[in-house]
């Protein structure tokens, strides 16, 4: 099962000749996604790896059936490139691009919900299902396949906890990134929905950092409809105030964006909390799993 | 980028919103442009400065000359006060408070206003939340009229024809130049017009490119009004526009995510060290950016052993390594690097530190134990 996409899924990536987009579509194919297609405007007719190239998404879905869309799109052309895809009615896209104008990222979150279509992202890693699909740019070899869902604001901290998972193991059913930037479309609970209705998922580990009040939402949301166990981690206990730690929303600025109070407000609603990655291995293997 | 005062209320002026005439002061010199009684308001990019002593009217020469000095003498929440807005006094008949924004709660632009205007909105927010008028604004359709004739007829404004058409400008200027909030607060109503006494105004750093001009200009202003002492780093981090957070201890830092930066530091203090700075290079990361970003954290002098922390997705370890080693080839420094190194590609860039006589551990931990040992031998 896992969530969002699994064996089946048939993937177009659009942005497919640029050296990401080249580099990290080559690994997914290999890594057994079902990649049907390939989008760059001027670049039709071609093959990369194999996979044709069209010059439209329009064009890709005449000749293939598409469930999702992985975008290695720059940023400054992004939002031309989201809305090209939604409107094409693919349901679900994977924004990786990093520094996409707020403006921009607006319109495409809007116009997806009235497209009835699923974004992931902006600033995202994207998401893989061990095992089945890896529609993203994680480095797979940290992954195996398993029951435990992992929902991430940082890409690199899923790595390091399913690298470390993996070598205790532990595998994963679905590890997803909903991304680092300010606004991003699929929300941390929309995703702990999923992961409490899959069968395949048995426990979930929530990675949070300082700023913001995301793991407060996620603690309410705990609290109303998750009867699965959660371990939290947070990082960023030695962040100062005021300071951005990378991401646009690891800013300290009021005492809910500080890591103790979150800690305080997941730990309420019976999560458990994580010091380090380390400890995660453990606490899962005390919850029988 | 927050822009200052004066900025942002020259920035209204010049889309044809009243404001109050004003004058820059930069020094007290200055002060021969002022015509009195005025209002001098310390330009720091701070809110709560009027409760910090930044807001001061005053009446006569003497009594402006002596303020004015006080205020360059003084620091204001952190920022040495370098310029002030001396505006003349406005007669205010009701202060209002508007923000057009990105609500990020909801992934839309938000049009707020409020009759309690002039105070902290925050606090409003808190004790008295009904009394700010919050409306959606679909971002694929924009602010039509409707919206503001609605806020309008909750605030129990009289001309609701001039409050539509100063709405109207906001959101434009908050669409043109991709701000990501817009507010003004107070708003004033005097006896003839709407007037923005006060203005905050967010710009997306993200969409600078759609701006450079304006960008550059109002970057330059700042820089030249910005006296805070910044160390060598500092100054190379913001030239090569690298997130760089100065911590003070000895142990620099830099990561290929954000997340596992900020867990890095974590278990460097869990280990009993003390990080010097935090450090991400972002997703797309190459070998030149790994070389710069060294330079930028090695220019502290008070760093003795650099962590460098990678687990490569996007980013890709040959050309991490790749950065790594001219950095060292370039360099004459014997400050001891630490690199922890795995995931996409290091396959391959793991034997290319090697062969530059550098070591590279796949786990993190052991890479921050290593770390904080040499830190505490030198």
């Amino acid at each position: 099962m896992a969530i969002l996409i699994d064996e089946n899924t048939r993937v177009l990536v659009q942005g497919i000749t640029g050296n990401v987009g080249s580099f990290q579509a080559q690994i997914m194919r290999d890594y057994g996604t079902k990649i049907v297609a390939g989008v760059t405007p001027g670049k039709g007719g071609r093959k990369v790896h194999g996979i044709p190239i069209y010059d439209l998404v329009e064009e890709a879905v005449q000749e293939h059936q598409v469930d999702a869309v992985i975008s290695f799109v720059p940023a400054r052309f992004a939002k031309d490139a989201a809305i090209e895809v939604l409107s094409s009615g693919i349901r679900f896209l994977v924004l990786t691009a990093e520094g996409i104008p707020d403006h921009d990222v607006l319109i495409v979150l809007r116009y997806a919900a009235i497209k009835g279509a699923t974004v992931l992202g902006p600033d995202t890693p994207g998401l893989i299902s061990p095992g089945k699909c890896k529609l993203g740019v994680h480095p797979h070899t940290m992954f195996m396949e398993g029951r435990v869902g992992i929902v991430s604001k940082s890409g690199s901290l899923s790595y390091e906890v399913g690298r470390v998972l993996t070598k205790n193991g532990i595998g994963q059913s679905t590890v997803v990134g909903i991304g680092g930037g300010p606004i991003w479309g699929l929300s941390q609970e929309a995703v702990l929905q999923m992961f409490e209705e899959d069968p395949e998922t048995e426990i979930i580990v929530l990675l949070g950092e300082v700023g913001g009040k995301l793991e407060h939402d996620a603690a309410a949301f705990i609290e109303e409809h998750m009867n699965k166990p959660v371990i939290a981690l947070i990082v960023g206990h030695t962040a100062p105030k005021g300071a951005q730690m990378g991401h646009a929303g690891a800013i300290i600025e009021g005492e809910e964006g500080t890591a103790a109070s979150k800690i305080t407000s997941l730990e309420r609603v019976g999560a458990i909390i994580a010091k380090s990655s380390l400890d995660i291995p453990e606490l899962i293997k005390k919850k029988g799993i | 980028m927050r822009l200052l005062e004066f900025q942002a209320i020259r920035l209204l002026a010049e889309k044809g919103i009243f404001v109050p005439k004003g004058v820059l002061v930069t020094s007290p010199k200055d002060l021969q442009k002022v015509s009195l009684p005025t209002v001098l308001k310390a330009q720091v990019p701070v809110g709560g400065r009027g409760k910090a002593g930044g807001i001061r009217r005053v009446e006569q020469a003497e009594e402006a000359s002596s303020v004015v000095n006080e205020l360059f003498d003084s620091t204001i929440m952190g920022h040495p006060v370098q310029a002030l807005l001396a505006e003349d006094p406005v007669e205010v008949s009701r202060e209002l408070y508007v923000a057009y924004l990105i609500d990020k709660q909801a992934n839309m632009p938000l049009l707020m206003a409020s009759s309690a205007g002039g105070i902290d909105i925050e606090e409003v927010a808190k004790k008295t939340p009904e009394r700010i008028i919050k409306k959606y604004i679909d971002p694929v359709v924009g602010a039509q009229d409707y919206a503001i004739r609605s806020l309008a007829k909750a605030l129990e404004i009289e001309d609701v024809r001039a409050f539509v058409s100063l709405i109207r400008k906001i959101c434009t200027i908050f669409q043109e130049l991709d701000a990501t909030l817009l507010e003004i607060n107070p708003l004033a109503i005097t006896s003839n017009e709407l007037m923005a006494l006060d203005a905050k105004i967010l710009l997306d750093d993200k969409a600078a490119y759609r701006h450079q001009e304006l960008f550059s200009e109002l970057e330059s202003e700042q820089k030249y009004l910005d006296r805070r002492h910044k160390s060598r780093a500092e100054e190379l981090s913001e030239k090569r526009q690298i997130n760089y957070v100065p911590l003070g201890g000895n142990i620099g830092m830099i990561a290929d995510g954000a997340g596992t930066g900020m867990l890095t530091l974590d278990m460097i203090h869990d280990a009993g060290g003390k990080p010097a700075n935090f450090c991400e290079m972002g997703g797309m990361a190459n070998a030149e950016i790994m070389q710069r970003t060294m330079e930028v954290v090695l220019a502290d002098d008070l760093v003795k052993v650099l962590i460098i922390s990678l687990i490569g997705g996007l980013t890709r370890m040959d050309e991490m390594a790749e950065g790594i080693v001219r950095y060292v080839k370039d360099n004459d420094q014997s400050v001891p690097i630490v690199i922890r190194m795995c995931g996409t590609n290091a396959d391959a860039g793991i034997p290319m530190l090697r062969e530059a006589g550098l070591d590279a551990y796949e786990d993190l931990a052991t890479a921050v134990q290593t770390a904080v040992q040499q830190a505490k031998d030198l």
